[in-house]
């Protein structure tokens, strides 16, 4: 599986994507060193709502997004994947390199800048602590969904954002029970519960927040598994 | 160790493969036919790639599709071009061989990139790489783990004379070794120089299967059509119909449309016949001499 692993990192982290990428993770730091040098009646509300509008809202799920629908998804659609199908190993293996590879690339890019963001707002180590256990969640459940949703479509990058705005943004909102669905409401939920930041936020109590983005990974691995397994390959 | 019992393999609306069943052994095999016959998604069936939406593949016994233990037998070089461009050819068949679970993966990657004369040492991404080099480090990476089952589409794409010859050597000498070497191609010429045996596929259908030299006999004895453009269009159609080897002639344009069994014969019988008619010969052409009208005949009398 070594060898599969250290393919897709080498395959996924290009200079265009890391860059890109690291651009959207400084403009994190320096939106939270903003909301830090502002005079604030309540650093915590402000810093917390910039970790949810910007952090988990956009700059999470795109990172994972880029990273997540090009792992078996580019090799699916431009061939080379038949050089790693047509091998003598079990299919789930395959799958795990690729997760492993992917969270291996993601995790760093996303949650560095994440919680230095949360640091330089001056809220203190509950946003920190909140930031880095949502940022984390919320990473490793997109990873499993966007894995899958490369392998099954083309142009995974459209349908990603499209899911991102559409199904994240909407249902997030929805009330409490349609938010449940959502891995955005999720990660939000358990960020403002540990930081403290105004709980119009929290739509879901602890150990849901924690439970539903493991099951939307564990899914997404699974469905990607099967995926991979029924498939035709070009 | 190949067998292919009455598969046909539809996408949508789309027949790709119609009713085909044959049976391949040990010995080089080409997969012959024009260009959308069917070929690529026949070799796709074979390795498993997709599924048959009827019939069975059965490769050393095994289905192709559920048993990915069998692809420590089968070595496949598919027909498109991209490859891992940031890896060079040999961290490309190392891989192979690394996933393949040979004890020793660069050393088996470096015989297997002699044996297709590219250069182990040469260290550059395979996105540099000319598409020959690139069709042959394709093929390294299918014979690195020294499969029973080889399956080619196309390989000798790309590549220039002198390489197409090695390889085609090479292929031959996996055939007389006992494996099972099953070639696809559209070059008639191509297939001739494996000496083998030929599936011939046309229009999703398997058309004609053999000795390649009874099927090319059986190409050779087909009607042909062939324009003949003289100054006296009558006069050696009426002198053209007493010759045996012609079937018919037509006046059309000026020009006499001849339909002959044996363009041999006809081609040495045209000459008297015009100087018979008084008639100059200002050309000679064969209509459908292209390999696409051969498979449409033996597509029509099948």
């Amino acid at each position: 599986m070594g060898a599969l692993y250290r393919l897709f990192l080498r395959t996924q982290a290009t200079r265009g994507r890391l860059i890109g990428l690291l651009l959207l993770g400084a403009l994190a730091v320096v939106l939270g060193y903003a909301v830090g040098a502002s005079p604030s009646a309540d650093p915590v509300d402000d810093g917390t709502i910039l970790m949810v509008s910007y952090g988990l809202a956009l700059f999470v799920p795109v990172a994972t997004l880029v990273f997540a629908s090009a792992v078996l998804g580019e090799p699916n659609e431009d061939g080379t994947l038949v050089y790693l199908w047509l091998k003598p190993i079990a299919r789930w293996r395959i799958v795990a390199a690729a997760l492993a590879a992917t969270l291996t690339v993601t995790l760093p890019v996303v949650v560095i800048p994440m919680v230095a963001a949360a640091a330089a707002t001056g809220a203190g180590a509950p946003l920190v602590r909140g930031t880095l256990a949502a940022t984390v969640l919320a990473t490793i459940a997109y990873t499993g969904v966007f894995t899958w949703l490369g392998l099954r479509v083309k142009r995974a990058l459209v349908w990603g954002l499209a899911y991102i705005l559409v199904w994240e943004g909407f249902v997030a909102r929805a009330g409490a029970n349609p938010s449940r669905l959502a891995i955005r409401a999720n990660a939000r939920s358990l960020l403002v519960r540990m930081s403290g930041g105004p709980t119009r936020l929290i739509s879901v109590s602890k150990p849901t927040a924690i439970a539903i983005p493991i099951a939307a990974a564990v899914l997404g691995v699974v469905l990607t598994i099967r995926r991979l397994i029924r498939q035709d390959v070009a | 160790m190949i067998v292919v019992d009455d598969v046909s393999k539809w996408f949508g609306d789309v027949v790709a493969v119609s009713d085909v069943s044959f049976r391949v052994g040990p010995g080089v095999t080409a997969l012959l036919g024009p260009n959308g016959a069917g070929k690529s998604t026949m070799l796709r069936l074979l390795c498993g790639l997709t599924t048959p939406s009827q019939g069975t593949v059965r490769v050393l016994g095994a289905d192709p599709h559920g048993d990915p233990a069998l692809y420590r037998r089968v070595g496949l070089v598919p027909q498109q071009e991209a490859v891992f461009g940031s890896l060079s050819g040999r961290q490309f068949v190392r891989l192979a061989a690394h996933l393949q679970g040979l004890a020793q993966p660069d050393a088996a990657a470096v015989a297997s990139l002699h044996v297709v004369e590219l250069d182990p040492d040469d260290g550059r991404p395979m996105s540099t790489y000319s598409k020959g080099m690139r069709q042959r480090a394709k093929v390294a990476q299918a014979l690195v783990h020294d499969p029973e089952v080889l399956m080619l589409d196309e390989p000798l794409e790309g590549l220039d004379p002198r390489q197409r010859l090695h390889l085609i050597e090479l292929f031959r000498r996996l055939g007389s070794d006992g494996r099972c070497v099953v070639v696809s191609s559209h070059v008639l010429d191509e297939v001739e120089r494996f000496g083998s045996r030929v599936l011939v596929m046309a229009q999703g259908r398997l058309a004609a299967e053999g000795d390649f030299h009874e099927i090319r006999a059986l190409m050779d004895d087909r009607p042909n059509r062939l324009r003949v453009r003289t100054d006296h269009p009558r006069e050696l159609a009426a002198a053209l119909l007493g010759a045996d080897s012609v079937v018919a002639v037509r006046l059309q344009d000026d020009a006499l449309f001849v339909d002959t069994d044996d363009v041999g014969s006809f081609r040495r019988a045209v000459a008297p016949a015009a100087v018979r008619a008084g008639a100059r010969l200002l050309e000679l052409v064969p209509l459908d001499d292209d390999l696409e009208s051969v498979f449409r005949y033996l597509v029509g009398r099948g």
